[in-house]
């Protein structure tokens, strides 16, 4: 066969403008001439926030002419890796979102870039005072601003308990359980009650993730997050408080008081079944209670505090920094200035009261929705749990960068933490207690491993760092005392 | 007394000669060119990232930039040390006793019988058996989690108005039950495409042999042991390997159903190596780690699939006697 060199690079010309391809490269910005295109990485969640978020930047757009915002949509399970996808690949956004550790982990990378250069005081303001404070904002690195908020400071930490009055009514309770053998005893009631219709309590998720938010009651927050109580530096996974609320659950997994199916469910299942009246009480986050009222308006929902050790609560819910870093600007953006602008509107008060009003959640800007929120009665039994189970905690990754180190190593391995270990003592009906006391020994281990291998490297971190010895976690935390 | 008479060498003409690579490879051009998008893709998506995983596994890597912590092998001893990865292997490799165990040998009667010119509808049946093949997995798990839920799902509503159980069954919430339930649920998805494998096998045999066998007055089960098994052996050989590695890598139900859970019951290799690559809640990925796991799992598939030589080389001899 006679192959003509003409005809295979006309064949070759050809396949090339099919495909697409641009031999002589181009801007990859197909927008309208002279503006410039800002990219937003962000997480289409809550559910609706995708028309949401192209709503408001169409309004943006609209008062900046020159700036046309394209959005970049991630599973929320999937935001971190695809950003640093697109950081690897030189073609990182402008403006990501990156929450608590995920910053950190930008950050550390060297992709974050700081604000504080566009920061004015007028900004700072905005929100509630003293919230800014590099020592505690929860928002600044080394003194620098590296990101800015969307939700209310308490919002991230609150839990909540969820009940449903027509349920507890129908076994003859008035109100929801104060105590853990309250609890126990209502929800063994209520499932009895309920005949395999309804059932008295879940652990909330797969994961039991209602064994720590009780555990919060009773002990230092750091155990059941770190597995350290930070009075002490010393691991402490096998604290009574800790271990009874393993217990507490094992015992109605094994009496079959739990509702069936919990340990496949994912984090959006217990607000639908509370929703439907398959489930009368459960611990929470606070952003269910707007989730279970959409589905549900006419339901009669309870929102209170949770439950307390029998002998009394052992700790408070901690305030461990102002917020939560949600919005960063990527090192590597081009269009600095215009992503301030977008960064400005993503912290505006107008955006954070059409984002309350669309979600209800209680956003960063207080001024945006606290009026508001105190007349509705799901949001104003919120604020009123936050206000009497919060307090201010330690936070050793803000106080040092020894605690920092700490910190990033413990939460690169969570096989050292409680849950697996729980969820396992819950379902295979097995006591938690041993289990706890390994995790303590493994802990230790880490710990002293991984300070030897920071002095090796002359950085810090030691237990020194983990050890806030007059903290008192019924009490506001003050740092020097 | 052997005599060697030479044969005289046949005097080839020029145009019959093997041509010079040169004009060979001008020859085939056409063949070469249209090779290489397949060439490309295949060396870009299959044969870079194993080569590349091999040498990740060497580093302590979070993915991002060039690795440089290097590590030697002790990715590879934290990998062999942990329990947590050879309770996934067993749990990978239960789903290709599955597989091998039950889904093949029903997929070969039902194609036997789908096989047969005289059964009416035998299209619509085929086409029955292929739908989950087609379904979206993540779909499946979806519907399938519906209809198992513990608490009013359809399932449990039947056994319990049948008294079939007392007690509603927790079946993919009991660390007893999930992973059977898995099993079950992967032997009904992947049983059509195993199904076409046999049918195109059967299809192999050829209408003499049988015909002479019906008049040699071999009943249809002699016909079936000595003249259609031994002809669709070779084939059967490579319908066995190919279910044997599909459902050793078997990921993206567990992911949609369960997750692994409850308490890693249903953790398979690959959920295993995802959860260390991906996890968002680990504040770096292990890429290094999880490469090593990788690598190991394709060693220890290597080695499981090697043991299987003997048995398949005896089969396979067999089947051309």
């Amino acid at each position: 066969m006679k192959i003509r060199p003409p005809l295979i690079a006309l064949t070759c010309a050809v396949a090339l403008a099919l495909s697409g391809c641009n031999l002589v490269g181009g801007s990859a910005d197909s927008g309208d001439a002279g503006k410039v295109t800002v990219t937003v990485a962000l997480v289409p969640d809550p559910p609706g926030a995708s028309e949401f978020y192209r709503q408001q930047f169409d309004e943006f757009e609209k008062a900046n002419p020159g700036i046309a915002v394209k959005v970049l949509e991630n599973p929320s399970d999937q935001q971190l890796n695809a950003v640093e996808l697109m950081f690897q690949q030189n073609n990182a956004p402008d403006i990501f979102r990156a929450q608590d550790d995920g910053m950190d982990r930008m950050a550390a990378r060297g992709w974050v870039a700081p604000l504080d250069e566009f920061v004015t005081p007028e900004f700072l303001k905005r929100f509630p005072a003293g919230s800014m404070d590099p020592a505690t904002s929860g928002l600044h690195r080394d003194g620098k601003l590296m990101s800015l908020p969307l939700v209310w400071g308490p919002w991230s930490t609150l839990r909540v308990f969820l009940y449903n009055e027509d349920l507890l009514k129908q076994s003859g309770y008035d109100g929801p359980p104060k105590t853990w053998t309250d609890l126990e005893r209502m929800a063994t009631k209520v499932t009895a009650d309920g005949k395999g219709k309804y059932f008295g309590y879940a652990p909330t998720a797969a994961k039991a993730p209602a064994v720590e938010m009780l555990a919060d009651t009773a002990v230092p927050y750091s155990v059941p997050a770190t597995g350290i109580d930070f009075r002490t530096g010393k691991p402490a996974t096998s604290s009574p408080g800790l271990v009874e609320s393993v217990e507490l659950h094992r015992r109605m997994q094994a009496a079959k008081v739990m509702m069936p199916g919990w340990e496949s469910w994912d984090g959006a299942r217990a607000f639908k079944e509370f929703a439907a009246g398959r489930l009368a009480m459960y611990a929470t986050p606070p952003w269910h209670v707007a989730e279970v009222r959409k589905l549900a308006p006419e339901i009669k929902l309870g929102v209170t505090g949770l439950p307390v050790p029998a002998a009394g609560r052992g700790a408070y819910l901690p305030l461990s920094k102002s917020f939560s870093p949600l919005w960063s600007m990527s090192a590597k953006s081009a269009h600095k200035a215009e992503s301030w602008k977008v960064m400005d509107f993503l912290a505006s008060e107008s955006f954070h009261n059409a984002y309350y009003k669309k979600f209800g959640t209680l956003t960063a800007l207080d001024s945006a929705w606290k009026a508001e929120a105190e007349k509705n009665p799901d949001q104003a039994a919120i604020l009123a749990v936050a206000e009497e189970t919060m307090r201010r905690a330690p936070n050793p990754a803000l106080a040092s960068k020894g605690g920092r180190a700490l910190t990033d190593a413990l939460a690169a391995k969570p096989d050292l933490k409680h849950t697996d270990a729980a969820v396992s003592s819950i379902v295979k009906n097995q006591p938690f207690g041993p289990a706890a006391a390994q995790l303590d020994r493994d802990l230790q281990t880490f710990l002293d491993q991984t300070s030897t291998e920071l002095k090796a490297k002359g950085q810090e971190g030691s237990a020194k760092d983990l050890t806030f010895a007059g903290w008192d976690p019924l009490k506001d935390f003050r740092p020097g005392g | 007394m052997t005599t060697t008479v030479e044969r005289p060498r046949a005097k080839v003409p020029a145009a019959q000669r093997t041509p010079r690579r040169p004009g060979r490879f001008r020859k085939h051009l056409w063949s070469y060119l249209f090779l290489v998008p397949m060439v490309l893709l295949f060396g870009g998506f299959t044969v870079w990232p194993l080569m590349a995983s091999w040498w990740y596994s060497f580093f302590d890597w979070d993915g991002v930039g060039t690795p440089s912590n290097w590590v030697g092998f002790a990715n590879f001893a934290e990998v062999l040390r942990a329990d947590a990865f050879w309770r996934a292997f067993w749990h990978s490799l239960v789903f290709s006793l599955a597989a091998i165990f039950v889904e093949l040998p029903l997929a070969l009667v039902l194609a036997i019988l789908l096989n047969n010119s005289w059964l009416r509808f035998r299209n619509l049946y085929r086409l029955v058996l292929f739908l989950p093949v087609v379904a979206t997995t993540a779909v499946i798990g979806i519907v399938i989690a519906i209809l198992l839920d513990p608490a009013g799902g359809l399932v449990n509503r039947i056994l319990l108005d049948t008294g079939l159980v007392d007690q509603p069954v927790n079946f993919l919430g009991s660390t007893s039950t999930a992973l059977p339930t898995l099993l079950s649920i992967d032997v009904w998805k992947g049983f059509g495409i195993t199904l076409i494998y046999w049918l195109a096998a059967l299809q192999t045999v050829p209408k003499e042999l049988q015909e002479a066998a019906e008049i040699d007055g071999a009943g249809f089960w002699r016909a079936l042991r000595f003249v259609t098994l031994p002809v669709v052996m070779p084939i059967a050989i490579v319908i066995l390997l190919l279910v044997f590695q599909r459902s050793l890598n078997t990921f993206d139900l567990v992911r949609a159903v369960t997750e692994g859970g409850p308490d890693y019951a249903t953790d398979v290799v690959p959920t295993y190596i995802y959860r260390f690559a991906f996890d968002p809640s680990l504040q770096a990925p292990r890429y290094g780690f999880a490469s090593a796991a990788g690598v190991v799992f394709g060693l220890l598939t290597l080695v499981v699939t090697l043991l299987q030589a003997p048995f398949l080389r005896r089969r396979l001899d067999g089947g051309r006697r």
